[in-house]
């Protein structure tokens, strides 16, 4: 809005930036709290004053606590991170990538940003600011109670490690699967007048409003018994499906697949159809016409498509919770373990501290791809 | 949490699945476990897997997962950890074994007590008791010259005075929670008043004189309570106790140790143990147990290497290395002052929750039920009947009633 | 493009939703109808279960199911009819409750009083999600360059958030002496108990789910404005529209479909509302229909549950998500028709 017309009064301007803080409050707010929970000492973290809350008076008594360098310090790295991971580390994979892998140099780049961090934030900045902190005098005095210990209560006694694993692998396996499925079936629904594309998206649908915990409780018996019935047609080596990270990505995938083909067709019907009618004027087939035409324009889609999937498992419960056991179990059941246990309130704590764990992942998918959600939506995956 | 230590977590958890330190022999068969993950379950099974071979899943949609998999041919889990309630789909269904012969190999230091028998065959080995207790803050309680609370009136009288003083502002607490804990409260007070809930032919019997007396108790307690009450469990009761917010509450024997943790209580040692208040027959509590049953779907050599597994899980040594995490039924634990309220309860005629088909059913429809009365939708006795009508329709549709 | 290649490329996708959904689907349709249960023998069984210190033996008569040869229940199917549906609706009580007049009679029967709290979050929560994510958007889209991508990075917060986390810290922050709820006691100078009746927990289960959707929402609206066409704005301006109405006559319009897709989303989504109510452990006070149906499903302690009645309630629950989507629906078969 470049043109001189377009010039808001000041008011107008005024309770749109009051408007939005308020917005950016109450929306970052839980999280936000929930974050300051996890460093503080079980009393304080449940204490009812919200100052105490923040300023930590036990876990300071405790003797954690941090001075306002190391809080100057720790905003500094974490703005520096952001603005890394937001303006430089885009630049840097767009130039340095070879053509036709830039998911890779995205993937690469954010694993670098991942790593810095850990280290700079836990390793570099404590021991730097041990030694600054005495030359400070007062500036390097501790006022605010803070302490780490629930975390590593949550990643090294707990074995919360083994958990992200998990997640991870259950993760990368839903987003890779629902995709490559997914594109495929939304690029046909796309270029398909018929009345069954019709029928299937309907029915697709309905399926997507259907009660996950009913279809949840139908397979349990089916994977835990799976040796069974398989065996017929796979013989001694027929798996048992219950625990097994694999089975869990199919039924996620399934349950994900009417939302995922809904976009990718929208975002398809966005780009031309003569794009690839022209590609098969020059002699490809249809599936050469989408790997050669289609596939290079179709990324900015894809992301946000992807970035739903990744959510999807991700945050996934319900099936995660019933059809893997503990050798296998993601985070979410993890954690929803560790709150419903009888439990004492520092074990409490440290499932806040846990909470906020498997959020940080989340905070960085989308400080990385948040450009492509924004892109991959205006360029039309939702037009409804 | 530095780098270096996140390194070491990293090597360390690669380690421990060679180590079997604190273990007096090795175990070489596969064994799984899988039972709820409270902390005395957490104990027991890190006692096991020092022995290696070892994977336990405390999880907590066991109950969900447990009849079918042990009904799997093998069973997918070797150990199942059960407690009243829970034993019953596993016996129903057959799935698991008789015990008789194993105890006899490897089960000299079990006492008689542990030994849960069906037709006199020992179909699981009990580790702990549990049982809903009273506990009160004894400053308060002397402070104001009350006495300790025998019966509920008693509770309520304290509670009366107790707010008039004004020292705390919500005199009771309890596990009111709707659902499985709100029912088990009326279970409680409803077995204190001597009632039964099933009778013959499963119908229900709980439309009586006494199920009204224990709902007007439970409506009266609720005056001195959180107004919150409807969604407090056992760990928000325990955490209104610590922060000196309440003065009474019939609480979980396991969660006594909780009142003397110095790092999260403000009343260490101000919390007396003592029986739960008498009803009409019996202290308004129920006894629990919690043990261990093996699968059927086993070869004989697992059996006996799972077997022996959890003798040695549930050994002295645990004990004592976890004395207060529970009331333990094994030999060599040492009961503390904290144990005094189970102990007291049972003295005065406390008796085992009453598990079996139906009740589980009843279970449920009191929890879904119980709250009207409580809001004041319904009046008790109409209450009382629409339970018993939801109990019957979940019964028929079970098969448990013609 | 013809049959096969289409077939091809959905392939897949279509196999996966009918093994995965479908096929379910269809057991549950059919389970609806039958009622499966072991047979029953009466036999007197004699348990002894340990005491605090000795063990307490009693003998009694128990219901133990038959097994077969093979150790297996024997059990026994049955068609039943609409019988668990009738279950699930329990007519006759809605009939005595609506010819006394009685609206508290009604709302005791839960699947009514799931259905009322279902609908009414559904249809209250709807015009808020969209308004407000229309201001967030329109205002984000107003901001200066520097801050938007902060901005929607913090929008976006809510709705990447772990569901249950969400409804859980909210829950925190809330019950008891939250220091919300503290925070408000100290404001308005009263005692406050937000989780003692129901409309505050209804209050509650709709801002948490309005706070939940509207990032989705909002994101959503915010890419279609980058969209607007900037030459009917100006030419807007220059035929002297106010703000307002190059608002309601263009900005609007133009979005027009991205408000439907929001709408379809957040009515199937809301209407299988579930996390709240467990989040909020809010069943004593408001339940929804999702919780329903996975309260039928969930076994008790002695490992009964209601297949059948969860069957029905979760039939009903998906005919009246179908009501609420025909108007989205026949929209989606004109476009299918006319882009083609």
């Amino acid at each position: 809005m470049s043109s001189q017309v377009m010039r808001q009064p000041m008011g107008l301007r005024l309770s749109s930036a009051v408007f939005l803080a308020f917005w950016c409050l109450i929306a970052a707010f839980p999280i936000l709290w929930i974050t300051v929970m996890s460093f503080k000492s079980p009393v304080d973290a449940y204490d009812s004053n919200a100052l105490n809350v923040i300023f930590g008076p036990a876990t300071l008594e405790g003797g954690d606590g941090l001075s306002i360098l190391d809080v100057l310090a720790g905003i500094a790295v974490i703005w520096g991170t952001f603005i890394v991971a937001i303006r430089m580390m885009p630049n840097m994979v767009r130039s340095y990538s070879p053509s036709g892998f830039q998911w890779a140099g995205w993937v690469i780049g954010a694993l670098v940003v991942v790593v810095g961090f850990i280290v700079v934030f836990f390793s570099v900045l404590p021991t730097i600011m041990g030694v600054l902190n005495p030359l400070f005098g007062p500036l390097g005095r501790d006022v605010i109670g803070l302490t780490t210990e629930h975390y590593s209560t949550v990643w090294i006694d707990r074995g919360f490690s083994k958990n992200f694993q998990n997640s991870l692998i259950v993760t990368t396996g839903v987003v890779t699967v629902s995709l490559t499925v997914g594109t495929l079936a939304g690029y046909g629904l796309a270029r398909s007048g018929s009345n069954l594309a019709f029928w299937i998206l309907i029915v697709a649908l309905v399926f997507r409003a259907l009660l996950h915990s009913v279809l949840v409780a139908g397979y349990l018996p089916v994977f835990i018994n799976s040796a069974e019935w398989l065996a017929p047609i796979l013989g001694e080596n027929a798996p048992t499906l219950y625990g097994k990270p694999f089975a869990v990505i199919a039924v996620l995938v399934a349950i994900n697949q009417p939302f995922t083909i809904w976009m990718l067709r929208s975002f398809f019907q966005n780009i031309p159809a003569e794009l690839d009618e022209a590609a098969r004027v020059d002699g490809c087939n249809h599936f050469q016409a989408f790997r050669r035409v289609i596939m290079p324009v179709m990324w900015p889609g894809v992301i946000t498509t992807g970035l739903f999937s990744f959510l999807l498992g991700y945050n996934d419960f319900l099936v995660t919770s019933l059809l893997l056991d503990a050798q296998n179990q993601t985070m979410v059941p993890a954690i929803a373990g560790m709150f419903n246990r009888e439990t004492t309130t520092t074990d409490q704590v440290v499932a806040v501290a846990a909470a906020v764990s498997i959020t940080a992942p989340l905070f960085l998918l989308v400080v990385v791809f948040q450009r492509q959600i924004v892109s991959g939506l205006t360029a039309g995956a939702v037009k409804g | 949490m530095k780098l270096k230590t996140l390194m070491m977590a990293g090597a360390m958890s690669l380690a421990s699945s060679v180590a079997w330190a604190g273990c007096s022999y090795e175990n070489a068969v596969e064994i799984k476990s899988l039972s709820a993950g409270f902390e005395a379950w957490k104990a027991v099974t890190d006692a096991m897997a020092e022995c290696g071979n070892f994977s336990a899943s405390l999880d907590q949609e066991f109950r969900e997962k447990q009849p079918e998999a042990f009904a799997a041919n093998p069973s997918l889990y070797q150990i199942g950890g059960v407690a009243n309630g829970t034993l019953v789909p596993l016996l129903n269904a057959g799935t698991i074994r008789p015990l008789d012969d194993l105890v006899e190999k490897y089960g000299q230091n079990l006492t008689p007590n542990q030994l849960i028998k069906i037709d006199g065959k020992t179909m699981a080995i009990a580790m702990m008791v549990n049982a809903q207790h009273m506990m009160y803050r004894s400053d308060i309680l002397a402070d104001l010259g009350i006495e300790e609370p025998k019966t509920y009136d008693d509770v309520l009288a304290a509670a009366a005075k107790i707010k008039e003083a004004g020292v705390v502002e919500y005199p009771i607490g309890g596990t009111f929670k709707t659902g499985w804990n709100l029912a088990q409260e009326f279970v409680n007070m409803y077995l204190g008043e001597g009632g039964t809930f099933i009778g013959e032919g499963n119908q229900p019997t709980i439309n009586n004189a006494q199920g009204v007396r224990a709902l007007e108790v439970m409506k009266a307690m609720t005056e001195y309570m959180d107004p919150e009450y409807l969604v407090s469990d056992s760990t928000y009761v325990q955490q209104q106790f610590q922060q000196g917010k309440i003065a009474m509450a019939n609480l979980w024997a396991s969660r006594a140790a909780a009142m003397d943790d110095e790092a999260e209580s403000q009343v260490v040692g101000k919390v007396a143990m003592a029986s739960a208040p008498m009803g009409a027959a019996a202290p308004a509590t129920t006894l629990w147990w919690d043990g261990m049953v093996f699968a059927a779907n086993m070869t004989d050599e697992q059996a006996d290497a799972a077997f022996k597994l959890a003798m040695e899980g549930m050994d002295a040594e645990m004990v004592s290395a976890n004395n207060d995490a529970a009331v333990w039924l094994i030999t060599g634990y040492t009961p503390g002052k904290l144990a005094a309220g189970a102990a007291a309860s049972a003295a005065n005629g406390a008796v085992p929750y009453p598990a079996s088909g139906p009740m589980g059913v009843m279970h449920t429809a009191l929890g879904n039920g119980l709250s009207d009365y409580l809001t004041g939708a319904k009046d008790a006795a109409t209450t009382l009947a629409d339970i018993e009508a939801a109990y019957l329709t979940a019964a028929k549709e079970a098969g448990l009633v013609d | 493009m013809n049959f096969k290649t289409f077939a091809a490329f959905v392939g897949p996708s279509v196999f996966m939703m009918l093994l995965f959904i479908a096929f379910p689907l269809v057991s549950v349709f059919s389970q609806s109808f039958y009622v499966t249960q072991p047979i029953y023998e009466t036999v007197e069984v004699e348990s002894c279960t340990p005491g605090f210190l000795k063990q307490t033996c009693v003998t009694e008569e128990r219901s133990m199911p038959i097994l077969d040869e093979d150790g297996e229940i024997v059990t026994r199917t049955e068609f039943v009819g609409l019988q668990s549906y009738a279950n699930v609706l329990e007519l006759g009580r809605v009939w005595d409750a609506i010819s006394n007049g009685s609206w508290a009679a009604f709302q005791s029967i839960d699947f009514w009083k799931a259905l009322r709290f279902t609908l009414m979050l559904t249809l209250v929560t709807l015009p808020m999600v969209i308004a407000l994510a229309i201001v967030i958007a329109l205002v984000i889209n107003n901001a200066t360059k520097a801050i938007k991508g902060p901005v929607i990075f913090v929008t976006l917060l809510p709705f990447i958030i772990t569901p249950v986390i969400g409804a859980l810290s909210v829950n925190w922050l809330f019950r008891g002496d939250g220091i919300l709820t503290a925070g408000l006691e100290s404001w308005l100078n009263r005692d406050i108990a937000l989780f003692a009746q129901a409309w505050t927990i209804e209050l509650l289960i709709m801002l948490y789910r309005v706070w939940a959707v509207v990032p989705f929402a909002a994101i959503i609206f915010y890419a279609g404005l980058q969209t607007v066409n900037q030459d009917s704005l100006e030419s807007a301006v220059i035929d002297g529209a106010s703000r307002w109405q190059r608002l309601k006559f263009v900005v609007i319009p133009h979005l027009m479909p991205l408000i439907v897709f929001v709408s379809m989303i957040h009515l199937m989504d809301t209407y299988r509302e579930f996390e709240a109510i467990v989040g909020f452990s809010s069943q004593g006070h408001v339940i929804s229909l999702q919780w329903l149906t996975y309260d039928f499903l969930v076994p008790d302690e002695a490992g009964n549950r209601s297949i059948s009645r969860a069957s029905a309630s979760a039939m009903l629950t998906m005919v009246g998500i179908i009501v609420l989507l025909i108007a989205p629906l026949r929209r989606t078969w004109r476009d299918h028709k006319g882009g083609h």
